[in-house]
């Protein structure tokens, strides 16, 4: 009889759970393929207006605009300013005129990603308009070779910063296209777990960061700005809790590096 | 009707097959589980080693100032629509994660409960449908009983209809044993909590592209009876199909392997002929349902979840009919 | 007597992968009988079965069962059937009872009693809670013919039955069959290659032969008809030429000294006064009873197996 309430047992389980997994299935479906909250057409309106506000270059002031990733954006900053707030303050001791800033960073990016965003054209008003551009990308590009074994992570450094330079290539193009006279800030990567960095990690890094810096200076208007020697030894004191973005002290000093490299440009603006 | 399902299914608790299957659900289930716990320990290692700093004690500020970031983000006017609300959702998880003091690294039994099944649900779930369905009749022509219960005065197809219903009855079992042992034993090691968590879903294909504009955050067990519905589905096709091979070859062995091999192959059919558009209407390539849930499938242009699920139903559609048609006509020869 | 056939085939015919296989039998079987299926293997004896109870559908022809055609009427007409086709197999992981009960579960008339009865019938009540896969051959033989006729059949099929058996076990087993046939009134239909084993169970014996009937008759009349008479004496061709003057009887020289006859009405005590008046010594007379062997050898002569 021991398998007769079996048989009961299985039976019951089979009617409830036929009926659960039926309601289940049907919600999959709806969640899946039923249509988007927003109706698609805010989006391109919102843009529009946002078209018909941009002026023209304003000859009183100084525009700034951030390019890139999350360290562009400023994330990790406690006080949630960034290069946004601190460049500024910064740029004020050398210039009288106001300073704009436009900030365009977006956590994650990589550089396909900001070619993408570049490419299509939102931002070319931006551009046009500004006077100096700080661009920090490749965090991302570089960050997930990390975990790989120590073989494969020399094929596939090689193939992403291939594909960096590359889209690096395209990226000034783009923004020389749109604007050839503005100045570029070209911030380098630093390692943020410099604790638990093997010395082949450390050269992959310097290489990517020579790489990088060689294609920088091919523009005659664009400067690197090396990030990694002044964080090696202060990541304690400039690195945030996520152990991986600046905190606000990081992105002070940063800031007040690259305002110590375009003095004179800002003076002459 | 009722009789002959009752039949079915006390043969299929006599022959220990169904036994057979849930010992192996708790024993991956076990490795799995302890598997988790382990990784996630030296998750929580390795991070702190890298930040000095312990990670599970202080994920409130991360997480305090992650959300910060994503507010301000929110507001910033260079954004897409799409990836706002995606962003809106994310806000919500981590906004949900402060609220009730969890923390975002640790497991729970629910997700633990519903990662199980994602990750079953294209090659191990089917396995052990397989195991069950590919005996059905095969077993009774390799052992010669078909001839008894095609003798009685019962009508052929009433016969298959009651296997065809008894397997559609055990796969229930079998998910619902898969939900019971995964929740008690990851239980076991993270707790049973967890169910009411946000998770994202709605994830959509637009031109080939992920399209994140209508994502939003279901509880966790919405989410998880999603995930084991569609691994439902999942079974009853692939339980179909088998079925089907089942009965067109009589040697249980032989209709295991072929079965088996069809859907392991599927697996990495997908990675070698991926321009080859005629893939996409395998069954195989088509099981990984909850991916489309989740929003981690690879974006290939034209399949969607509608498609990926008629291409299963018409997959099992056509078994049932050929396996009746087949088993109607044939002649018994064993 | 007008009696309603329990089964009748008509023409049956079929073939395989473009074989025939069954040459159109015709075959009535009526109530309360036992008939034999006589043949030798591969002569389409369990092709024939099969179409009966509706495995295999006939190529062309017809099976009435009890008036039922099993093509258009199946399940009234195999409401009137059991049977065992080949070896009786059951579920191995079943202990008997279950397997009956999966039986009886298939069919609304079969009551608890009647599973007692059947298995106090076939003898298996001690052995019936074990798991088949630790029954004898011989047990396993008994259950299936409890589960052929756990549902009162009207026509029980048994597909070389005694294949396997000891001979205590036979015996048994012809036992059991001739209470069914005669008590329960079961029309018994038995196919086998033995050709002994018809003659001492069945009333009625069809003999097929690649895939045709050759012969139905009834056991006694063709033993009877075919009775053999064996002399032992001193002159054989002598007695071959009185036996043919006087008596019109074939005889032929066997041995040296022996000639054997088939007398058919003729008495044998006249024939042994005959010879013995004639002074030809007789000193040993037996009567042979003709096997269905002979028979059967008789009617296949010169053919090979197909």
């Amino acid at each position: 009889m021991l398998k007769k309430s079996m048989w009961y047992s299985v039976l019951a389980i089979a009617c409830a759970g036929f009926i659960v997994l039926a309601s289940g299935f049907y919600q999959a479906i709806i969640v899946t393929t039923m249509l988007s909250p927003q109706p698609s057409s805010e989006a391109p309106m919102t843009q529009t207006t946002e078209d018909s506000t941009l002026s023209s270059k304003n000859p009183n002031s100084v525009q700034l605009l951030i390019l890139g990733d999350s360290v562009a954006k400023g994330t990790g900053d406690e006080n949630s300013k960034g290069f946004s707030g601190y460049l500024p303050e910064y740029f004020k001791n050398n210039t009288s005129k106001e300073i704009i800033v436009d900030n365009a960073g977006i956590d994650g990016l990589e550089s396909i990603g900001l070619l993408e965003q570049l490419q299509s054209q939102r931002l070319d008003k931006l551009i046009a308009d500004s006077d100096i551009i700080l661009v920090s990308i490749g965090g991302n590009d570089i960050r997930s070779i990390l975990s790989l074994n120590t073989l494969a992570k020399e094929d596939e450094f090689k193939v992403r910063l291939d594909n960096y330079q590359s889209s690096l290539k395209l990226t000034f193009k783009e923004l020389r296209n749109t604007n050839p006279n503005s100045i570029i800030i070209f911030l380098g990567l630093y390692n943020p777990y410099e604790k638990a960095t093997s010395l082949e990690d450390a050269r992959l890094l310097t290489t990517w960061n020579y790489n990088t810096q060689q294609l920088v200076e091919e523009d005659g208007k664009a400067i690197f700005i090396p990030t990694h020697d002044l964080l090696k030894f202060n990541v304690g004191k400039y690195i945030a809790q996520d152990g991986l973005h600046p905190n606000s002290a990081g992105y002070q000093a940063l800031s007040n590096r690259i305002s110590k490299s375009v003095e004179t440009i800002l003076t002459g603006l | 009707m009722f009789n002959l399902i009752e039949n079915e299914v006390l043969k299929m608790i006599s022959k220990k097959r169904l036994m057979f299957v849930l010992a192996i659900l708790v024993v991956l289930i076990s490795v799995f589980a302890y598997g988790q716990n382990h990784t996630a320990e030296r998750t929580k290692a390795q991070l702190a080693q890298r930040m000095g700093i312990s990670a599970t004690a202080d994920w409130r500020k991360l997480a305090d100032q992650q959300l910060i970031d994503m507010k301000n983000r929110l507001d910033s006017p260079y954004r897409d629509e799409k990836d706002k609300s995606s962003l809106r959702v994310r806000i919500e998880q981590l906004q949900y994660n402060l609220d009730n003091n969890i923390n975002p690294l640790e497991q729970s039994a629910a997700k633990f409960t519903t990662k199980f099944m994602e990750q079953s649900i294209f090659l191990f779930l089917p396995l052990l449908i397989i195991m069950l369905a590919a005996d059905m009749v095969s077993g009774e022509s390799s052992s010669g009983t078909i001839k008894l219960l095609l003798v009685r005065n019962v009508p052929r197809w009433k016969i298959l209809l009651s296997k065809y219903l008894t397997l559609m009855i055990l796969e229930i079992v079998v998910l619902f044993f898969a939900f019971v042992l995964s929740v008690i034993i990851s239980g076991l090691f993270f707790g049973l909590g967890g169910w009411l968590a946000p998770v994202a879903t709605g994830f959509k294909l637009v031109a080939g592209k992920l399209d994140t504009s209508a994502v939003l955050n279901v509880p966790q067990w919405r989410y998880t009876l999603m995930v084991y519905s569609l691994a439902y589905f999942v079974a009853v096709v692939v339980g179909s199909i088998s079925f089907m091979i089942s009965i067109l070859v009589k040697s249980t062995a032989a209709s295991i392997g072929i079965i088996m091999s069809t859907v392991v192959a599927g697996n990495f059919i997908s990675y070698f002929l991926s321009d080859w558009k005629i893939t996409r209407y395998m069954f195989m390539v088509n099981l990984r349902l909850t991916d489309y849930l989740s929003g981690s499938f690879q974006p290939i242009e034209g399949m969607t979840m509608l498609f990926s699920i008629t291409v299963l139903l018409g997959w099992a559609v056509a078994s049932i009919l050929v396996s009746f048609v087949y088993f109607i006509k044939q002649d018994i020869l064993v | 007597m007008p009696q309603t056939a329990v089964l009748e085939l008509t023409n049956l015919r079929k073939k395989i992968k473009g074989k025939e296989i069954v040459k159109g039998v015709n075959l009535t079987l009526y109530p309360s009988q036992i008939y034999g299926f006589l043949g030798p293997n591969g002569a389409g004896k369990t092709t024939t079965i099969r179409m009966i109870v509706g495995l295999i559908k006939p190529t062309e022809g017809s099976v009435r069962i009890c008036g039922y055609s099993v093509a258009h009427d199946f399940v009234k007409a195999l409401s009137n059937v059991g049977c065992i086709i080949e070896s009786p197999d059951m579920y191995k992981y079943l202990t008997g009872m279950e397997n009956l009960l999966q039986f009886a579960a298939m069919n609304k008339t079969i009551s608890q009693q009647r599973i007692k009865d059947v298995v106090e019938m076939v003898g298996l009540q001690h052995r019936v809670n074990d798991k088949v896969s630790t029954y004898s051959l011989g047990m396993r033989q008994r259950l299936g013919i409890a589960q052929a006729i756990i549902a009162k059949p009207k026509l029980l099929i048994l597909d070389e039955p005694t294949n396997g058996l000891d001979p205590a076990g036979i015996t048994e087993f012809r036992n059991l069959i001739r209470k069914l046939a005669y008590e329960e009134g079961m029309t018994v239909f038995v196919s086998s290659h033995l050709l002994l084993e018809i003659q001492q169970m069945c009333d009625i014996v069809s003999i097929i032969k690649q895939g045709s009937v050759i012969k139905t008759a009834t056991v006694q009349e063709i033993i009877q008809h075919d009775d053999k008479i064996e002399w032992q004496i001193n002159d054989p061709e002598k007695a071959i030429a009185l036996l043919r003057d006087h008596w019109q009887i074939e005889a032929t020289q066997l041995k040296m000294n022996t000639i054997s006859a088939e007398i058919g009405q003729h008495p044998l005590d006249k024939l042994n006064e005959f010879f013995i008046r004639e002074g030809l010594g007789l000193t040993y007379c037996t009567a042979k009873q003709n096997t269905l062997e002979d028979l059967f050898l008789g009617l296949t002569e010169g053919d090979q197996i197909v």
